[in-house]
């Protein structure tokens, strides 16, 4: 769960591992405070999610908003036969919040609600970065991608 | 067919099969336990008189380390058995009231009926030897 | 059945293996078993002994009626119910619930309580088993104008024990009668249908 967590957002497999370490380090000396499965797992993704954050920042990475969000580097190829790594690829071009709601909605199918809680924000705004966040990835599938049927 | 991008749910069914979870690397654990032996090696400066002196043994250290997280492993799975069949249990407990509930209402029911009917029934004449009393 | 477990209970299914129906007493017309697919609503549970005696381990004893219920199930060998809820009247087939009926006209059986209403077309008929002289079974039939209900209950069930549940699930204080297939009460208006 976590270096998937970390893997989608940061799409570098050693970054993303070395992310994960370091929560698991963190959850070691922290275990002893947690009360039961659930709560490990809502600690795991809470810090996960803004340890995501956080080294995105100190990579300096330019943020743009949801708008200006850039298609991916690669040239489209509308014979790709990959569509998940297409999305996968749109996925990461999303700005940092969007990107770790649209994770954390799709990848551990989180409400929401949870989302909120995890990250420190109004529902209503994980809401709206989520629909804004698909509408944009559906034109992005139309526009690179044509039509795509599955 | 229907288009992705036309259809939400299918765009959504795609999100949640491109983003699904990915295993970890092989040797993440170990690159875990790795890691964690400095920190180990710190703190057991700061306690050397007291019983954990005997892992400042290199090899201690690694198996102490590696003991702890093999427990905190097995004690988590044992945690999420015991919740699932908790689980598990509560439900069919819950099914088990259900039926009772679902018979002792139609026993209740039963019953009703047949306060009703006693109660709208005349009540029974005594038997005679007339011809006219009812069979 | 309280609309509140109506509206939580769309379909249960629980332990649906052949090997277990063969504990349960009542055997179900094809007819019968094809009503799930009309119905509004469906219940059925289907717990054999070991699954009951797991089950009542969660029972809590802080619970009245939990506690009761466990009492009740100690020495059950099984409870099986088929519950069906139809939007309209006239969704089942009166000849599929007299059936089922016929199965308990049969030695070791009684028939303790036979309704028949033809002012509001609800029919209750309850069955006990009995081995000597102790009840080892129940079974309860309602054929409702858009409800039919199958109950069976299997095992050693003392009409006391139900009598002491009076009020609790609504299951009504039954006095216990002699032996006889004689019914305590039936509406001399006739079998509906």
């Amino acid at each position: 769960m976590v270096f998937s967590i970390a893997h989608h957002f940061l799409t570098d497999a050693p970054s993303a591992e070395e992310l994960a370490q370091d929560v698991f380090l963190q959850l070691h000396a922290t275990l002893p405070t947690l009360k039961s499965e659930e709560h490990v797992k809502f600690w795991l993704r809470k810090v996960t999610a803004h340890r995501c954050i956080d080294y995105q920042r100190r990579r300096k990475l330019p943020q743009v908003s949801l708008d200006e969000a850039p298609e991916p580097m690669s040239p489209a190829q509308s014979s790709d036969p990959l569509v998940a790594r297409r999305l996968q690829q749109f996925v990461a071009s999303l700005p940092e919040k969007p990107r770790l709601i649209v994770i954390l909605r799709y990848q551990e199918d989180m409400l929401p609600e949870d989302i909120a809680t995890v990250l420190a924000m109004p529902v209503a705004t994980v809401k709206s970065y989520l629909q804004r966040s698909l509408a944009l990835l559906r034109e992005k599938v139309t526009r690179t991608m044509g039509e795509v049927t599955i | 067919m229907t288009e992705i991008n036309k259809n939400p749910n299918l765009l959504e069914d795609a999100l949640r099969n491109a983003l699904r979870r990915e295993d970890a690397p092989e040797g993440f654990a170990l690159r875990v336990l790795a890691r964690a032996l400095p920190q180990a090696s710190a703190a057991q400066e700061a306690q050397r008189a007291s019983w954990l002196s005997i892992f400042s043994q290199p090899l201690l250290r690694w198996s102490a380390v590696a003991a702890v997280t093999i427990c905190l492993v097995i004690g988590g799975i044992y945690y999420r058995n015991l919740q699932r069949q908790r689980a598990e249990g509560e439900a069919a407990k819950q099914q088990l009231m259900l039926a009772l509930r679902i018979a002792g209402s139609k026993l209740q029911l039963a019953k009703e009926k047949v306060n009703e009917i006693n109660t709208s029934r005349p009540e029974p004449q005594p038997q005679n030897r007339s011809p006219r009393s009812r069979s | 059945m309280s609309t509140m477990t109506r509206k939580l209970v769309p379909l249960i299914l629980l332990l649906a293996f052949p090997a277990i129906l063969r504990a349960q007493e009542l055997k179900l017309p094809p007819g019968v078993e094809k009503l799930a697919s009309k119905a509004k609503e469906t219940v059925e549970v289907n717990m054999d002994g070991p699954m009951l005696h797991w089950a009542s381990k969660f029972l809590s004893a802080e619970d009245p009626e939990e506690r009761k219920a466990a009492k009740l199930v100690a020495n059950l060998k099984g409870i099986y119910v088929r519950s069906y809820e139809f939007s309209d009247e006239g969704a089942y087939s009166a000849a599929d619930v007299e059936e089922v009926r016929a199965q308990f006209r049969s030695p070791g059986w009684s028939r303790v309580v036979g309704v028949r209403s033809e002012r509001d077309g609800d029919n209750v008929d309850i069955f006990f088993k009995l081995e000597n002289e102790k009840m080892a079974g129940i079974v309860i039939i309602s054929a409702e104008a858009k409800e039919l209900t199958f109950v069976n209950i299997v095992g050693p069930l003392e009409v006391d024990q139900l009598a002491d549940l009076g009020g609790e699930f609504g299951i009504p204080k039954l006095k216990t009668r002699p032996q006889s297939s004689k019914p305590m009460a039936k509406a001399d208006k006739g079998e509906q249908k």
